[in-house]
């Protein structure tokens, strides 16, 4: 991690470099309102301003040039997002008007923003716990709505008091233990009971946790979809057709030889990697041949193989949860399959789609549910999972053992909430962080 | 009357259990030790309950036992019954407890130390220390002696302004029937000390004589008699017999009827007393719907009529103790010896202190015992023992020896009163221990006696015998095959023994040893996973701290805890972690900012 200082006042562009309508600029630190009131029209009424505030004006090089008119979001100590005294700068979004306002701003003493310094100042001062700095991280990486979405009810804490809840729970279950280890059997003489019912209600919370992982990971990271038929099966046409509904499309790149097409878009919400394959069919070519192994490498790794058929196929697929079969060309006529369509009429497509989600989600996610999205939570609380199940194995023996079980697995949720926190947790954490955020 | 510079290289202010451990390890090192104690006659006197060890304490003699100290020899000279607790319960959480001879325990403590070549034993009263740009350099004695030392250890126990409550009656003791300290409590509140006030009690003795044993239980002890010291050979002495009783709705409504006039409840007693080891008036107050409290009756020793009411200490007027005594099954003609009393002294903060026990307000004076808030005879000689050894590596010039938390139940002990202080008698737990499994009583030699600076040559060499023998025990399981596996494999089935498995040559070794290499099979997955959480707990425990660390050039700490790292000065980055009320946020800040100073380093 690099050094960061929290007595420095910083600046960064919060958002992206990119010709738009507005931009945000973020800076931050002791004194870093009267910094700016010397650039700002309303010098007073900055200087005066209470936290909260929106102040409209000007501000302008040291020389007194207008750079831009702009509107001031102003923190003072105690409150914002790093909880020290902050100010979010609305500009307009113009490449040379940013640059200039950042040259200003480093000339009257602003410092710009390492990646990550505004969340770990916020969790320098308290703000917030590790869950929810990681929280911060899958917002400003985060692909889609709906992980937004389920990273901002992070950020408020939720994770965090489901976890909590669970660790009061086994806590109390170890100190039913101690009190058998802290007294002697003449003096404490009923026998400690194996708390089955409250284990078992702790375990079925992680599951729940857990099922959360697989959708959540989805939502963030996308989900991977595989085109697969025979050539001329009508993939290209369906793939394209997909991404012609779909207006927001990420990016689109072609292999490098004439394996697969891989592109990106958003479909009901859910960020999809979408891949259209080589028409699997026995191929003389060696290039060719080598394009086939490649899809069906795809096709093992996917998380919904779309098995596009014409009608004249001889061996479709066997369909599972993971395998669809969808029948093309509708417009030359039904052939009485549930999931037909046309890539010239778009007829059929949206009922595919419905299908898409229907299976990419599975019955696990729904949106209120807290969810869990990185691999360091899905490991504590498998962790903590398998203790519980071993501890329920050996139930019977004594109580010391069971007390190492029960003390093991408080500490892999106590690590997750980040009351134990190591060093490599954090150079993690902080180094992963967009600039700015 | 002045004597020039140094009379010895120690002082000992104190011949109680930490004193003795203290004196010992000091002059033991090779140093000059004067121990300066009120009475000749009270060395290593056992004030309150006549037994040693119990759980986790039992713990505690071992460890001092491997360190090289002399706890664990005096009780196995002197033990009028033994047992192993919570056998039941796990290998764990298993120990020791004897019931000792009261007056051979002393007496053989008294004898032990005059034995001592380097140590010398001096019956005064200290009344102020006499200190030199911030160093203790001497003591001033109520005589008026004024005698110095390069090093001192403080242990005064419940002497320092000490003073027993029995209902309406008081005094200035630090036991019945024996003066207090006074003068030093208000010397050391004038040099900057913190001193507080703590409470702690002993119920009646009894005469038994006068007692209808054919109403009480009897408590047996174990048929055999284990050592407490890893170089006491088997032990063959008379067991005698504890008995039990239990209180009832008399008994309790007599305690209410005269609650007024516990000293407790009428507000003159200041002090806070252990929630733990509560007195009857607590207990009946507090639990108001138990029927009855379990009261152990326990010989005081061989010689005597005494026996201690375990279970019943208070600070009620006599005529209340007497009238609510004789209405306990067994107890109805009891006749009181020596009355049930509270006693309220003196104690400094132990956050004052360093791990090594020495003080961070006086250079060179070690404090160690109850004078740091702690109860029990076992948890004052294990700090006793430790403040020795840290006093004579002090004028070896070296550095001190302090004992992590997943080293030894001391460890736990001296961290937790160094972290987070006490504001009741503290006293040993097995549940402060997170390792336990690892901390067993059984192995304290193998973990401790390499460490110790203090450890004696016969000591390393017992040790090494016991590996041995271990190793050779394994060898001989290896090659007892059954079911296609070998012995080793076997004794991981719960009901498989080394005995069950009737293997030759067994016999040649010591059940003890035996023991200990059928935990460390049975539990080996356990003791792996221990093992584990330990090294991830020592990487914060390595990450140490300067002691002149700046915590105010560290921005970003929040007010709280950058006063309480002020004041606690921890040395690791584990330590600080440990301390109350320490936010995460500021611990990250704290490495942080350690990062930079190594970096500058």
């Amino acid at each position: 991690m690099a050094t960061y200082e929290t007595d420095e006042r910083i600046y960064a562009l919060s958002t992206a470099y990119y010709p738009s309508a507005l931009a945000i600029i973020r800076v931050s630190g002791d004194g870093c309102v009267e910094s700016l009131s010397q650039i700002f029209s309303g010098k007073k009424k900055l200087l005066e301003s209470g936290s909260n505030t929106l102040l409209h004006g000007y501000l302008s090089d040291t020389s007194g040039k207008k750079i831009d008119e702009v509107v001031l979001a102003v923190y003072r100590k105690g409150h914002g997002y790093t909880s020290e005294e902050a100010v979010e700068i609305t500009m307009h979004g113009s490449l040379p008007l940013i640059q200039k306002l950042s040259l200003t701003l480093e000339e009257i003493g602003f410092r710009k923003a390492l990646p990550g310094e505004f969340t770990y100042r916020a969790f320098m001062h308290g703000r917030m716990d590790l869950t929810e700095a990681e929280a911060v991280e899958e917002i400003v990486s985060a692909k889609s709505e709906m992980a937004a979405r389920s990273a901002l009810s992070r950020l408020s804490g939720s994770l965090s008091s489901v976890i909590l809840s669970m660790k009061e729970k086994l806590v109390d279950i170890l100190s039913s233990l101690e009190v058998q280890l802290d007294y002697a059997e003449d003096e404490i003489l009923e026998d400690w009971v194996y708390p089955e019912e409250e284990v078992m209600g702790i375990i079925s919370s992680i599951d729940r946790l857990l099922s959360t992982y697989d959708s959540a990971r989805m939502y963030s990271q996308g989900a991977m979809v595989v085109l697969a038929g025979a050539t001329n099966a009508g993939k290209s046409s369906f793939f394209n057709a997909l991404l012609k509904e779909n207006r927001a499309i990420v990016s689109a790149k072609e292999g490098t030889t004439r394996d697969y097409i891989e592109a990106g878009c958003v479909i009901r919400g859910l960020p999809i990697r979408l891949f259209d394959t080589a028409g699997l069919r026995n191929a003389g070519e060696e290039i060719e041949a080598e394009g086939i192994e490649r899809s069906k490498s795809l096709m093992r790794e996917a998380d919904l193989v779309i098995y596009i058929s014409d009608g004249s196929d001889e061996n479709l697929p066997v369909e599972d949860e993971r395998t669809m079969i969808v029948y093309s060309k509708l417009d030359e006529g039904r052939k009485g399959h549930p999931l037909e369509f046309s890539s010239v009429t778009g007829e059929g497509i949206g009922e595919i789609l419905d299908e898409v989600e229907r299976r990419l989600l599975g019955s696990s996610a729904s949106e209120s549910d807290v969810s869990i999205e990185s691999q360091r939570q899905k490991e504590g609380l498998s962790e903590c999972r398998e203790i519980l199940l071993e501890s329920l194995k050996v139930r019977d023996s004594s109580v010391d053992i069971m007390a190492l079980s029960f003390q093991s697995a408080i500490r892999s949720l106590s690590s997750l909430i980040g009351e134990v926190s190591s060093d490599e947790i954090l150079d993690n954490l902080f180094s992963k962080f967009c600039l700015g955020k | 009357m002045e004597s020039s510079m140094y009379d010895y290289d120690a002082i000992v202010i104190g011949g109680g259990h930490a004193g003795i451990e203290a004196s010992l390890a000091i002059s033991r090192m090779g140093f000059s030790t004067l121990m300066i104690t009120q009475s000749l006659d009270a060395i290593g006197r056992l004030s309150c309950n006549p037994a040693i060890g119990g759980l986790a304490k039992g713990n505690l003699v071992r460890e001092i036992d491997a360190l090289g100290g002399e706890m664990a020899r005096l009780i196995d000279s002197t033990m009028i019954q033994f047992r192993i607790l919570n056998r039941r319960r796990g290998p764990a959480v298993q120990a020791y407890r004897a019931q000792a001879d009261k007056f051979s325990y002393s007496r053989l403590a008294k004898e032990t130390l005059e034995r001592e070549a380097n140590l010398e034993l001096f019956m005064d009263t200290a009344v102020d220390i006499i200190c030199e740009n911030g160093r203790a350099i001497g003591v001033v004695t109520e005589r008026g002696w004024k005698i110095f030392s390069r090093v001192i250890v403080l242990t005064t126990g419940t002497f320092m302004s000490g003073k027993i409550f029995i209902g309406e009656y008081e005094h200035q003791s630090g036991r019945l029937g024996e003066e207090a300290a006074i003068g030093l409590g208000d010397a050391l509140r004038d040099k900057g000390f913190n001193v507080g006030r703590m409470k702690t009690g002993t119920p009646a003795r009894v005469k038994k004589s006068s007692l209808d044993f054919s109403r009480l239980e009897i408590q047996d002890g174990d048929e055999e008699m284990r050592p407490f010291s890893f170089l006491s050979e088997k032990i063959e002495r008379p067991s005698l017999r504890c008995y039990v009783t239990y209180t009832n709705e008399k008994t309790h409504q007599i305690i209410r009827d005269n609650i007024k006039y516990s000293p407790l409840y009428g507000g003159k007693i200041v002090g806070k007393g252990p929630r733990y080891c509560p007195s009857i008036e607590d207990k009946v107050v507090r639990f108001p719907d138990r029927e009855r409290h379990q009261i152990f009756v326990e010989p005081e020793g061989v010689g005597t009529e005494e026996m201690y009411l375990n279970g019943l200490s208070s600070s009620l007027p006599e005529r209340v103790q007497h009238e609510f005594i004789r209405t306990l099954p067994g107890l109805e003609r009891a006749e009181i010896m020596r009355p049930a009393y509270a006693v309220e002294y003196d104690y400094l903060d132990p956050l004052d202190l360093k791990q090594s026990l020495e003080s961070k307000i006086l250079e060179n004076l070690f404090i160690a015992g109850q004078t740091n808030g702690t109860s029990g005879y076992e948890e004052a000689a294990a700090q006793g023992i430790m403040a020795g050894i840290n006093a004579a590596l002090r004028l070896q010039g070296k550095e001190p020896f302090v004992l992590r938390r997943s080293d030894a139940y001391i460890g736990v002990l001296i961290d937790d009163l160094t972290t987070k202080g006490t504001k009741e008698p503290y006293r040993m737990f097995t549940s402060r221990a997170e390792y336990r499994l690892v901390l067993r009583n059984d192995n304290a030699d193998s973990r401790l006696t390499p460490l110790s600076p203090l450890a004696s040559k016969e000591r390393r060499e017992a040790l090494e015998r016991k590996c041995e023998h271990m190793e050779e025990i394994k060898e001989l399981l290896k090659a007892r095959k059954e079911r296609g596996k070998n012995g080793l494999e076997l004794l991981r089935e719960p009901e498989v023994t080394i005995s069950s498995l009737c293997i030759a040559g067994m016999e040649a070794f010591s059940a003890e040893e035996k023991e200990e290499v059928e935990l460390d099979l049975k539990y080996d997955g356990y003791l792996k996973r221990q093992e584990r959480e330990i090294a991830r707990f020592e990487k914060n425990e390595s990450v140490e701290i300067p002691q002149d660390f700046d915590y105010d050039k560290v921005d970003g700490l929040s007010q709280e805890s950058r006063e309480k790292f002020k004041s606690v000065r921890p040395r690791s980055v584990g330590q600080a972690g440990r301390i109350s009320g320490v936010r995460v946020s500021d611990i990250a800040v704290l490495q942080v900012a350690l990062r930079g100073v190594r970096n500058v380093r």
